[in-house]
């Protein structure tokens, strides 16, 4: 019965409910108060902690990068530009699983082990917090639509655009303009305190050429904002700005036409030309053969692209032949014989009997001529001065040089910017080597001997100079002794430029003018002086030059030099078996300015040009400078040297005479042996 | 002093005396409580306003939580319109269906969001049978209870415990805990308020504050520990199990007392809050309404409560009294635990903010509990038993 049937007293029942009702209330009442004093704490008590962390989560300071100075050529062309590109790029700080993150990112675009491997090494840089560090660039359309789909899924991942470099000449500038490229931590490192900061939103900075000299010119100052970016790293809004100032446009001197014709002229040979005004120092040409595509290395240049370009152990497209020495040779010998006339060593009436070498009193060993590797043979019989520049007889500068000495020598010639750098903005440059017995003890530790002037005073042996070197050297001649430094920056935002010269010099003082004209005489006859009956009495490049353009309408100064590569002892040069590999030819070198002996225009351009195993300085190293000197004169300065009233000179009369008369008698025997010999030496 | 007419001896009991015939108003007619609907329609306005915000002016996401509203309310109306007595009638029967179906879903049911707990019909929307035994089971202990002498003994705690347990371990086995934990919770609110006695209630809570570290130890799993230490700490793993809370406490605190104003809540805006739009809703509120706002809405809630206690107290029998007590408790179960989970006081368990975050099944069971306390309120007047 009981349990079944109970006493039901509702009334009590509902009391009861009714006290519970009460605790039920009293308990909901004391929860919502505990509620209400944990959101008084945090949204009274705590308020401005999580009010500052609110701004903190949103609100990110970054850097603005300025945009890279524009790079144009003398005449207005664009060497160096900047172009938009999309890049990937990581906020570490966002990414929970980076792992994860790159697995799913190689999924959707190209992403090479070298990417990864790139970005891991940018991780570790010093960086600020929740900066952005680029993982891909240039993203293309499809990729980037890719990411954006997947955005959701892709936390610190966003898409940037980006203005990076761009050559649009290519090759053809690579080395004088030099590229930007990425940032690397020793740079990073040696930057003081404030420029690093300045560097705080820029990813590239110059590593070569133009492009590192004035890195400081065309960088600019960053630039600041504050933005407001979501949970996954987007900016949503920009609050506040302070503009980065864009970096300065240089105007340099070169002129890209003249690259263009200077690469050309070159052919498939590897070498170097550089062009000066003989006026200011501009450098208008620079061009080093072969070069390599600098926008390769903008946005991080691929393994397999740069082994390329590194293990070419042969064109070494990377080397910047222009600025590195060799020895220039016979281009030395004007600059010798001024020298000889200057401090009285000879005169222009000075002959010696030449029988094809030279010999130390008192020494059996001989040093030849060129002509011994003739197959007519030896010697220029009796040579004055001039004869020995325009047939380049190696006797004569065996003599004077002897009887000159190291040191007159090397006091000469250093005026000349031999030994040293003279350029003023091209401080990468080497200087190759002025021997004087101080170097000689200091660089080998051994005493200066007597063949050794000899081996210099026709610019072999230790004397070493740069084809900048050997432009400059022309360009001072040009200007009969007015000392130019070459420089590559002509204009900052088109304000002309004036470089500091940390070590002025003065300029070559010759007391009698008349030997400047002797030596541009001579100079002019080895370009101009044709064949004749007289044995060996021509120009060196008179065949390459101006016999192969009988209308050259202005006259050149040049000089040509073979530069031997391997030191072959000069008694086995005799032999007639040897067989020179490709690699062991020498080098073909030509200096030249012009126009040269015209009574109203001075000289307008001094050239240097430098053919790597060229073998024949004239007819080979000779025409590129000619193609040089024509395409500025001609086509670029547009001088109508017909237009211009010359007064005639003699000499030159004397040379046009005898030029039309060899034409008149050509193929004559002599003619005929002097185009061999032509090809043979210098 | 006790009148004799307030006692009587009842087998079974059914209401056996009759109330005298009122004058019924025209809400009675229509069996809506009007004072409770303008509570509700005043939390599913400012609901959707929130929302609003919260999804960034989404017009597709906020038609379709007005339209699961409007299909609430549509069936709060239905709901109300059977006579209490009814569902007092079928909760047995009710809740051996129910039992069955939770059976079913355990063989053919669908998996969502890693718990097993729905049923795909051919022919009907897919649902959770979890949900109604939200309001089965205080309907079924209130049913059984409301018939026995209050406060129950022991014998009937037991029954009323295993009929509790039994449906709420089925939900276990779906892997639903956060839905078994409310249906038990339902369940024994319906024991609470039959009157058990103290002493078994400190008991009981007792013995859970020494079992609890023992579950802690030996059967809790990895992610609930996880998610009970970020509660202590959450700056132990502040991007990953921590973020949340983190997030959310950062959106709370800086809305201040003003808030940021409407549509200005960086923090949710800018996607740091997850789930803004559903579990953590509370921070989107309070970062841009503040203070005041959530004051706002506790007021609201404060007079649904309110009413729903008023309806619990005027029933007119103990299984009306009981089930309206357990509705309003549950429904005060739910905003205490969410609005504390996001604002820090208590470890993240996921149940949504009732009524304001967005939400389809919960919305409509929600509105059931409702339509059963207008049932409770407006068929006061009931027919002598058979």
């Amino acid at each position: 019965m009981e349990g079944r049937w109970q006493l039901k007293d509702r009334e009590a029942e509902r009391r009861l409910f009714a006290r519970r009702m009460l605790v039920a209330s009293i308990v909901i009442a004391l929860l919502f108060a505990a509620l209400l004093v944990k959101l008084i704490n945090l949204q009274i008590t705590q308020y401005d902690y999580f009010a500052a962390r609110a701004d903190g989560n949103r609100l990110h300071s970054q850097y603005v990068p300025p945009a890279r100075g524009l790079i144009y050529d003398r005449s207005g062309e664009l060497l160096a530009d900047n172009q938009p590109i999309f890049n990937l790029s990581v906020v570490r700080e966002r990414v929970d699983d980076i792992e994860e993150t790159l697995e799913l990112l190689s999924s959707l675009i190209r992403l090479a082990p070298e990417d990864v491997e790139q970005f891991r090494e940018r991780l570790k840089r010093r960086r600020v917090p929740f900066s952005s560090v680029p993982l891909r660039y240039v993203l293309t359309e499809e990729e980037k639509a890719r990411v954006s789909v997947n955005a959701h899924r892709l936390p610190g991942i966003s898409i940037e655009p980006q203005f990076v470099r761009s050559y649009p000449s290519g090759e053809l500038n690579a080395h004088a303009i030099g590229y930007v490229s990425e940032i690397n931590r020793e740079e990073l490192d040696a930057f003081a305190e404030d420029v690093r900061e300045n560097y705080g939103g820029t990813n590239h900075i110059g590593k070569t050429g133009i492009e590192r000299t004035y890195e400081t010119l065309l960088h600019g100052e960053v630039g600041y904002e504050v933005v407001e970016k979501n949970n996954r790293g987007q900016v949503m809004r920009r609050l506040e700005r302070t503009d980065p100032i864009a970096g300065k446009n240089l105007t340099l001197y070169l002129e890209n036409r003249l690259q263009r014709v200077a690469t050309e002229a070159l052919g498939e040979h590897r070498g170097a030309v550089v062009a000066i005004d003989p006026a200011t120092g501009g450098i208008l040409a620079m061009v080093s053969k072969p070069g390599f595509d600098p926008n390769l290395f903008v946005t991080g240049i691929s393994n397999a692209d740069y082994s390329r370009l590194i293990t070419d152990t042969v064109n070494t497209p990377l080397f910047d032949r222009t600025v590195n020495p060799y020895p220039p040779a016979s281009t030395v010998k004007p600059f010798i014989g001024l020298g000889g006339l200057q401090h009285g060593f000879t005169d222009t009436d000075t002959v010696i009997q030449d029988p094809g070498y030279f010999r130390l009193p008192g020494v059996r060993y001989r040093w030849g001529d060129y002509t011994l590797r003739t197959a007519i043979g030896g010697g220029h019989g009796e040579t004055n001065l001039q004869r020995a520049i325009f047939q380049s007889c190696d006797t004569f500068f065996y003599d004077l040089g002897y009887r000159m000495g190291i040191d007159t020598i090397h006091s000469f010639l250093s005026q000349f910017g031999f030994g040293q750098n003279f350029a003023l903005d091209v401080g990468y440059a080497r200087t190759g080597v002025l021997p004087s017995r101080e170097w000689k003890q200091a660089t080998r530790n051994e005493p200066w001997y007597p063949g050794d002037t000899i081996n210099s005073s026709i610019g072999q042996g230790y004397m070493w100079a740069t084809p900048l070197q050997l432009a400059t050297a022309t360009a001072i001649a040009a200007n009969k002794g007015v000392v130019v430094k070459p420089r590559m920056l002509a204009a900052i935002d088109g304000e002309p430029f004036e470089p500091q010269d940390p070590n002025p010099v003065g300029n070559v003082q010759i007391d009698n003018p008349e030997h400047w004209r002797y030596i541009e005489e001579s100079m002019t006859m080895v370009v101009h002086r044709p064949y004749s009956q007289v044995f060996r009495d021509y120009g060196t490049a008179y065949e390459a030059i101006a016999r192969a353009d009988r209308d050259m309408s202005y006259k050149m100064a040049g000089k040509s030099g073979s530069a031997q590569v391997v030191s072959i002892a000069q008694d086995i040069l005799q032999s007639e078996d040897i067989d020179l590999s490709d690699l062991n030819k020498d080098h073909a070198l030509f200096v030249a300015y012009a126009p040269a002996q015209h009574p109203t225009i001075k000289p307008q351009i001094a050239v240097a040009v430098f053919v790597e195993n060229g073998q024949h300085g004239s007819s080979v190293a000779g025409p590129v400078a000619k193609a040089v000197i024509d395409s500025y004169l001609l086509d670029i300065l547009e001088i109508d040297f017909a237009a211009v009233a010359t007064d005639p000179d003699a000499l030159l009369s004397e040379d046009a005479e005898r030029a039309r008369q060899s034409d008149e008698n050509s193929p004559s025997l002599v003619a005929l042996i002097a185009e061999h010999e032509g090809h043979r030496h210098d | 002093m006790k009148a004799p007419s307030n006692r009587d001896f009842v087998r079974q009991s059914n209401v056996s005396f009759t109330q005298p015939r009122r004058l019924r108003s025209f809400w009675q007619v229509i069996h809506i409580d009007p004072i409770l609907l303008a509570g509700l329609l005043a939390l599913c306005g400012f609901g959707l306003f929130v929302l609003n915000s919260a999804t960034g002016g989404d017009a597709e996401t906020i038609a379709r939580q007005a339209g699961t509203m409007g299909i609430g309310l549509v069936v709060m109306c239905a709901v109300a319109q059977f006579d209490i007595q009814f569902y007092r009638r079928w909760a047995p029967t009710a809740y051996v269906l129910a039992l069955l179906i939770l059976g079913l879903v355990l063989v053919i049911g669908v998996e969502k969001n890693g718990a097993k707990s729905w049923l795909d019909l051919p022919g009907l929307p897919s649902f959770q049978p979890s949900e109604l035994l939200k309001f089965i089971v205080p309907m079924l202990l209130a049913w059984y209870l409301a018939s026995r002498a209050l406060p129950p003994n022991l014998k009937h705690v037991f029954w009323a415990g295993v009929f509790t347990l039994l449906p709420a371990a089925l939900i276990v086995l779906q892997n639903d805990m956060g839905t078994a934990l409310m249906v038990t919770m339902s369940g024994i609110f319906v024991v609470l308020l039959a009157g058990l006695r103290w002493r078994v209630v400190f008991a009981g809570i007792f013995a859970a504050l020494i079992a609890s570290p023992a579950w802690y130890l030996f059967l809790a799993q990895p992610h609930q520990k996880n998610r009970i230490l970020t509660f202590f700490d959450p700056y132990r793993d502040p991007t990953g199990a921590g973020y949340n809370i983190i997030q959310s406490q950062i959106a709370i605190g800086s809305g201040g007392v003003y808030g940021k104003g409407y549509g200005n809540g960086a923090q949710s805006h800018l996607d740091f809050i997850p789930e803004s739009n559903t579990d953590f809703i509370l921070a989107v509120l309070a970062e841009e309404f503040g203070l005041i706002g959530v004051l706002v809405l506790i007021a609201l809630y404060l007079f649904v409560i309110i009413r729903g206690a008023r309806i619990a107290l005027t029933a007119s029998d103990m299984f009306g009294r009981l089930l309206a007590g357990s509705i309003t408790l549950t429904f005060f179960l739910y905003l205490f635990v969410n609005m504390s989970m996001v604002s820090g006081l208590l470890p993240v368990i996921g149940l949504p903010l009732p009524l304001i975050s967005r939400g389809g099944t919960a919305v409509v069971t929600l509105f059931i509990g409702f339509g059963l306390l207008m049932s409770i309120q407006t068929h006061r007047v009931t027919r002598p038993a058979r």
